[in-house]
């Protein structure tokens, strides 16, 4: 037996490995060449501090209101019944489909300068609006799961004990639901870390505006190196705290009795304010800017430039997806079973999801940049150009996917994989007929929310796709870039459309996914 | 099954990187590669003219100027660029400093590109022109008052005038030829005096600005000259009533004349196919490139003898600043500094 263990840990372990590699390299490449020595430039320190300022204080007001937003839709629909519960169900999860500077630009062509609007959409409070409304479906989502999944023991008990609903959100349901809605915080956490376009459309100071300002305006790009490494270290500090938290609640409502929850029936009042509740959220994070781009779009309908785009956009994000999902499985497989040395992959891979794409990118061109002066490859052709966009990819995405992988293998009972052991399995074996059929709806999870993350990215494929290789951001980047936001209607239209189906797949998997559900 | 699954998904990957790559081998070896930091419409149908009049393909990897640069600095002696194409002198510059920009000197360049409008040593070439100018709204400002820069850093536009950032390629360039003219004292100055008069602070984009004067947030803004020019022509009514509300000033007409930049192209240091880079920048200062580019694109032409936009014709002449743009790029990183002192986002 200690044989087969051996044999096997090689084989995960080994995998693990390199996938951790391949995943960090870059984010690590970039931390590296923040701390050498440079005479030459040193970092602004004033630029540094507004930048923590403004990237905490969006985190507070925007992270902070994405994540009770969630929680609470994601309350309302698992366990509660109103008029249009079965419509919003599946409806909040659309702002996933729409990036944020596709938001930014849209919200301020409509309600900047004369708009429809009495209250500009600008300046601090809107990106933090756009935020709110924009990423809440990340926890939305994982609340759902989490809420669906509850034992519907404990709230029946709660209830019996005369629970109002508020009283039972606030003291059963959602300390249950904790660690999912923090997985989902920490996800809308990190993308406002990394979002460039919505804060830098609307003048905000972050730390990702600031990388920018110093390597670009400043022209000094160790002190953006350095200001993308306070970025990096803080996002890794941030990841020990929420697997700590995480961690601590991990055993919480452990039942294993399933059966349909009974919804609790809001009285009318409540039952209306729960439904505004929701068409709010749907309207201001998709429906109104997605609207407004439709009539922009046809306003200017030219449609034949896209479809080369549409093409390349889906074929890389499949690519991408099937890449970074593999990745992160080996982490997680592997995080799952070697305790610290697993976790400490699981963070490794992870932190490149707070980082601005660009400086990902950066941090794999300068790695590309030493492999061809050792002279282990030539120019950035499109074969290895390709090569280098699904590595960034899988630098910047492997924590979005590790994070669903990571929750569905640890709803594996560790006994299921002590018999395993005992009957002689490998951690190869183990992993391919135990954890992988067990854990495949996380899987199949992961693997949508990487492709709808790899749609919308931007900054990566704009540096490194090859010649003549646009995808939709792109063209859709091109014109709104060049102020023609008329031009870029369509593309960006489209870019949600195409990430609409993965999004609506991934709702109807975890309706289906409720325990005792028909 | 999960296996297969993966495995499949491996297999998929490794095909279509596969089968993106016979694309660069079919097109045999007559084309050119173009890093370009400009997407219009009018530079894909200068290009699609040049292969037509020479055979040679186009090929074109956009993106934006500084990720450009970056590019081309981690692919150094390998890169497939030819030909560099960026708007701004300040993003020309950037490139040349970087040491990826190989000097060149023909005839045909220096016959047909004034002298201040491209690098001395040959490095880079202008092409088309942009004007940075003030755009104010007729009903509430008079000409007279919006004559020069100088003016939107008095205390009669207190609490009127919105600009995009300090970030803006443009306005480090704007800054930087004040720094070259006037030094850097009176370009803090002026940033400052321009800073306490902001409506509010820097966002948006030059169009933004625009939409924000003709809806009364202010009275003026800074602009490139084109954007204006777009709202006049464009499909959407509301542009051009916006555009209806507003007027441009070319500033300093009566001084050192009004601020000009280019956008341009350099041959790449480590380009494969030279002669064919330079036939292509040939081409877009030649008759034939500037008269696709002048009707289609709201830039001005580079040479005085083609015709503009009927757009820019009906703004009027005005009269350029006349500094080398070469020397905009010394004064970039200053420019920033100088902005963020005075306050500017």
């Amino acid at each position: 037996m200690a044989l087969t263990a051996a044999r096997g840990v090689d084989g995960v372990a080994i995998a693990a490995a390199v996938a951790t590699l391949i995943c960090a390299a870059p984010a690590m490449a970039v931390i590296g060449f923040a701390l050498a020595p440079n005479e030459s430039a040193n970092l602004d320190g004033a630029l540094l501090r507004d930048g923590i300022i403004g990237t905490l204080a969006l985190m507070l007001v925007g992270g902070v209101g994405a994540i009770a937003v969630g929680a609470i839709s994601a309350w309302l629909v698992s366990l509660c019944d109103f008029p249009g519960r079965r419509w919003f169900e599946w409806l909040l999860v659309l702002p996933l489909a729409a990036p944020s500077y596709v938001l930014a630009y849209s919200y301020a062509s409509f309600t900047w300068a004369g708009g429809v609007s009495p209250i500009p959409v600008s300046g601090f409070w809107g990106v933090a609006f756009i935020y709110a409304v924009g990423l809440y479906p990340y926890v939305y989502l994982a609340g759902r799961a989490a809420f669906a999944s509850q034992s519907a023991c404990a709230l029946e008990a709660a209830r019996t004990l005369g629970a109002k609903p508020m009283a039972l959100f606030t003291r059963v349901a959602a300390p249950l639901a904790r660690p999912a809605i923090a997985a989902g915080g920490a996800l809308v956490l990190m993308e406002i870390a990394a979002d460039y376009g919505a804060a830098q459309h609307f003048g905000v100071t972050t730390l990702s505006t600031a990388i920018f300002r110093a390597w670009y305006a400043h022209a000094n790009p160790h002190a953006a190196l350095q200001i993308s490494a306070v970025l990096l270290i803080a996002a890794l500090v941030f990841l020990i705290i929420e697997r700590r938290a995480r961690g601590r609640a991990a055993y919480a409502g452990g039942s294993t009795r399933w059966r349909t929850l009974p919804r609790y029936k809001l009285n009318s009042v409540a039952g209306v304010g729960a439904a505004l509740f929701c068409a709010a959220l749907i309207t201001f994070g998709a429906a109104l800017p997605l609207a407004w781009l439709a009539r922009l779009a046809l306003l200017h309908a030219r449609l034949g430039d896209i479809a080369g785009p549409f093409v390349n956009s889906l074929t890389l994000s499949a690519i991408g997806a099937a890449v970074t999902l593999t990745l992160a499985l080996a982490i997680a497989s592997f995080a799952r079973r070697a305790g610290r040395l697993g976790k400490g992959a699981l963070f490794a891979a992870g932190i490149g999801y707070a980082a601005p794409g660009a400086v990902i990118a950066l941090g794999a061109l300068t790695l590309f940049g030493l492999a061809r002066e050792a002279g282990w490859v030539g120019g950035l052709g499109a074969g290895l150009a390709l090569t280098a966009l699904i590595w960034t990819y899988a630098a910047r995405f492997t924590a979005a996917g590790a994070g669903p992988i990571d929750s569905g293998l640890a709803r594996l009972s560790k006994n299921l994989d002590s018999s395993a052991r005992t009957l002689g399995a490998g951690p190869i074996t183990r992993t391919l007929r135990i954890d992988l059929p067990i854990a495949a709806p996380s899987l199949a999870a992961a693997a949508l929310i990487l492709f709808v993350e790899i749609l919308k990215e931007l900054p990566a494929t704009l540096v490194l796709r090859p010649f003549d290789f646009d995808t939709l951001a792109v063209i859709a980047y091109a014109y709104a870039s060049d102020e023609r936001l008329l031009q870029a209607a369509a593309p960006a239209l489209l870019i949600f459309v195409a990430g609409l189906a993965p999004v609506l797949i991934l709702t109807r998997g975890i309706g289906r996914a409720r325990a005792g559900a028909q | 099954m999960t296996l297969s699954r993966r495995t499949f998904a491996l297999g998929a990957s490794a095909a279509a990187i596969a089968a993106c790559t016979p694309a660069e081998q079919a097109s045999a070896e007559n084309f050119v590669n173009v890093y370009s930091a400009r997407h219009y419409d009018s530079d894909r149908m200068m290009y699609e003219a040049f292969t037509a009049a020479t055979g040679v393909e186009v090929r074109v990897l956009p993106a934006p100027g500084e990720q450009l640069l970056e590019r081309l600095r981690a692919e150094g002696d390998a890169t497939e660029a030819d030909l560099i194409v960026a708007a701004d002198a300040g993003n020309l510059w950037r490139v040349q400093d970087a040491g990826l920009l190989q000097p060149v000197n023909t005839e045909a360049l220096s016959n047909n590109v004034p002298a201040r409008l491209h690098d001395t040593d040959g490095n880079w070439w202008g092409f088309s022109k942009r004007a940075r100018v003030i755009v104010y709204r007729k009903d509430a400002v008079q000409a007279a008052e919006v004559a020069s820069l100088d003016d939107l850093a008095s205390a009669r536009f207190r609490g009127q005038v919105v600009c995009r950032s300090s970030t803006a390629v443009y306005n480090l360039s704007l800054l930087s030829s004040r720094i070259e003219r006037l030094g850097a004292e009176n370009a803090r100055a002026w940033a400052a005096g321009v800073r306490a008069n902001f409506a509010r602070d820097p966002q948006g984009s030059d169009t933004d600005q625009l939409k924000a004067v003709a809806a009364g947030e202010a009275q003026v803004c800074i602009s490139n000259h084109y954007y204006l020019a777009r709202l006049m022509k464009s499909e959407d009514p509301a542009d051009r009533a916006v555009a209806d509300k507003l007027a441009i000033s070319f500033p300093d007409q009566a001084g050192s004349g009004t601020h000009v930049n280019i956008s341009g192209g350099g041959v790449s240091a480590y380009a494969k196919r030279k002669d064919r880079a330079i036939q292509l920048l040939e081409y877009l200062v030649s008759d034939a490139g500037q008269n696709i580019l002048a009707p289609s694109n709201v830039e001005y032409p580079i040479r005085p003898q083609i015709a503009a936009a009927p757009e820019l014709v009906a703004l009027g002449t005005f009269k350029e600043e006349d500094i080398p743009l070469s020397a905009l790029g010394r004064h970039q990183a200053e420019a920033a500094a100088i902005y963020e002192g005075a306050g500017w986002r």
